[in-house]
């Protein structure tokens, strides 16, 4: 089925009636699916979401007599006439979604973890008004539940117009406790310290970052479709909310593994030498890998401001995920000032970070939604090749990772710069300037060539 | 002959410390039921259950140890005198901007270092660069100390003594 994907997950620790439970939650998922499918479209910057012969002018101006036309929840579509109307996702999609409520209100009946019952029947109720806020709040309290579950509008990526529209995903997830338990301490541990911020620059302070490992069981829509290895919800576009409740996010551990030996290990051994791969254990760099995703979204809550969307638009995207990367190096370079962790495993780390960020760059011709990450990715490695902190000798690459640790902190002050004061017109110049991939092409593509895209 | 190595521990660590040597102590007794292995294990062949009782009592044995050492060599962490609490020392809590964040954290012995929990071991980088340091001082940690990869710049604001 398109935009699903299962994943062979362990049930035996849930319960017969959990298990009852847990299949009637993916059934619900796999309903989702199909919702994705009419949203989605790669030809357009708007995908589905506007009438393709509409510009970004023309919906602007309708939005000004009908701001439900730039509403999160809705379609835009043209009348008989020719106007510019929205049409809420919970009536476009009433059939669907009433099939999909009924199953999370059964999926409810049988639970004995009472937050995820409240959720799962707040979060039925919800998908056919188009109003989360209360579910999303709920959702927030199941972090310690042995069941995970989400499913609704939540990711902008696909609007590429706005990046307003919420597209559909689901997922089904049992939680690992002892990775979930390690991950607090890093959580912990990044958390303590406070940042200072840019004059003028209008912070939002977060309430606070959950965090939370899942055997994943089930994808569904956009998430089926991008195969993140963690999502941050609620999405940054719930910033009031955010602010007072913080966040949840969810690492998913299939997708790791996948993503790891399909890729990550791949390329650290296609792109550097014998010596350091003798020096870097397969263990050590999975390990620094999962660790650089519990990173990023952890700092993900470190840098919101009040404006940022506003001000950059659909540049937004490509700041938010780099900076937030480069954060996550920085807060383990901290980490390290406190023994917390050794030199070597921020070493692994800075390594995962260029193998992270090549994989972007090597998808995204088959994978164009990774556009934001890829160019992020495209900017970090020509300030790394800028700096002097990779240089290419007999055919690989030789990492200078005291100055590759030193070009990012460069680099995180001037991003610091654009996500918390910088206007579209310097952030989109930013991006043509530093965002090219003919580095990329000319010095890693060749070596990358033999792993084989998917 | 070579110097012992000083174990620096809180009242608290240190009554936690006696209590898991006592318990540990405890558990040996009940192992071998104030004597050897039970007879009955021993054989000419290696049995399971044999291997099993020693590996056990092996571990016990040497977590004892570990903590006899440890309540030999423990110095208590005391409040210094109101004199020197505006230099840093065990048992202080420090304030620092450390490039651009604010960090606090409680400076222990290695023991009791919990980074999580913002207990930081005086042996740590950032605590061995911070003992004997007042208010205003900046210091500069390098990690490693010859062509550092993280280089950061820490300067204390802020120096207290809680009850400890």
């Amino acid at each position: 089925m398109r935009y699903v994907k299962e994943f062979e997950v362990n049930m035996r620790e849930l319960s017969q009636k959990e298990k009852v439970l847990f299949k009637k939650l993916v059934s619900a998922t796999k309903l989702v699916a199909p919702l994705y499918s009419k949203q989605k479209n790669n030809k357009y910057p708007g995908a589905d979401f506007y009438p393709h012969d509409a510009n970004k002018e023309e919906i602007k101006e309708a939005a000004k007599n009908n701001p439900a036309i730039l509403d999160p929840y809705t379609f835009v579509e043209r009348d008989k006439s020719g106007k510019l109307i929205a049409v809420p996702y919970h009536l476009k999609f009433k059939k669907e979604l009433k099939k999909i409520s009924q199953l999370l209100k059964e999926a409810a009946s049988l639970s004995s973890d009472k937050k995820l019952k409240v959720y799962l029947l707040s979060r039925a109720e919800a998908l056919t008004t188009d109003n989360y806020d209360k579910s999303n709040i709920l959702w927030l309290k199941t972090e310690n539940s042995k069941i995970g579950c989400i499913i609704g509008p939540f990711d902008r990526y696909i609007d590429k117009l706005f990046f307003k529209k919420r597209a559909y995903m689901a997922w089904i997830g049992i939680l690992d406790e002892k990775r979930t338990k390690e991950a607090k301490e890093i959580e912990a541990l990044v958390l303590s310290s406070k940042r200072k911020y840019l004059p003028g620059a209008k912070k939002a302070e977060i309430a606070g970052v959950k965090v939370r490992l899942e055997n994943t069981a089930i994808f569904s829509g956009l998430i089926a479709d991008f195969m993140f290895v963690g999502n941050n919800l609620p999405s940054s576009g719930d910033l009031s909310l955010i602010k007072k409740y913080g966040t949840l996010f969810t690492v998913f551990n299939p997708v790791l593994k996948f993503r790891f030996e399909k890729w990550i290990f791949p390329i650290f051994r296609a792109i550097f030498g014998k010596n350091i791969q003798k020096k870097y254990s397969k263990k050590e760099l999975y390990r620094a890998f999962v660790r650089s995703v519990i990173l990023h979204e952890i700092c993900h809550s470190l840098m919101r401001y009040e404006d940022s969307v506003t001000r950059l638009q659909e540049y937004f995207p490509f700041f938010d995920e780099l900076y937030t990367d480069i954060l996550g190096v920085k807060s383990y370079g901290f980490i390290l000032l406190k023994d917390a962790i050794t030199q070597k495993e921020l070493e692994t780390l800075l390594l995962v970070f260029v193998c992270r960020n090549l994989h972007w760059l090597h998808s995204v011709s088959t994978h164009p939604h990774l556009i934001h990450y890829a160019t992020g990715g495209a900017i970090s490695l020509n300030f790394l090749l800028e700096g002097g902190a990779l240089k290419k000798e007999n055919g690989i690459f030789r990492p200078n990772l005291q100055k590759l640790f030193i070009c990012l902190d460069q680099l995180s002050h001037i991003l610091d710069y654009y996500v918390a004061l910088g206007n579209y017109n310097e952030s989109k110049e930013f991006i043509k300037k530093y965002g090219q991939f003919n580095s990329f092409k000319k010095y890693f593509a060749p070596k990358l060539r033999e792993i084989k895209k998917t | 002959m070579s110097k012992e190595k000083k174990f620096y521990l809180t009242t608290e660590g240190l009554k936690r410390i006696k209590k898991e040597y006592e318990i540990f102590k405890k558990l040996r007794l009940a192992k071998t039921n104030g004597g050897e292995a039970p007879k009955i294990w021993e054989s000419e062949d290696l049995n399971p259950e044999y291997l099993s009782f020693q590996e056990d009592l092996s571990f016990l044995e040497t977590k004892i140890a570990d903590l006899e050492n440890i309540l030999k060599n423990a110095k208590l962490i005391s409040r210094p005198s109101k004199r020197k609490q505006n230099v840093v020392d065990l048992g202080a809590t420090v304030t620092a901007e450390i490039d651009g964040e604010t960090d606090e954290f409680t400076i222990v012995g290695t023991l009791e270092a919990d980074p999580s929990n913002n207990k930081i071991s005086n042996e740590s980088p950032i605590g061995q660069c911070l003992m004997g340091k007042k208010v205003g001082e900046t210091v500069v940690v390098k990690i490693p100390p010859k062509n550092p990869i993280v280089n950061h710049s820490c300067k204390i604001t802020k120096i207290k003594y809680n009850r400890i």
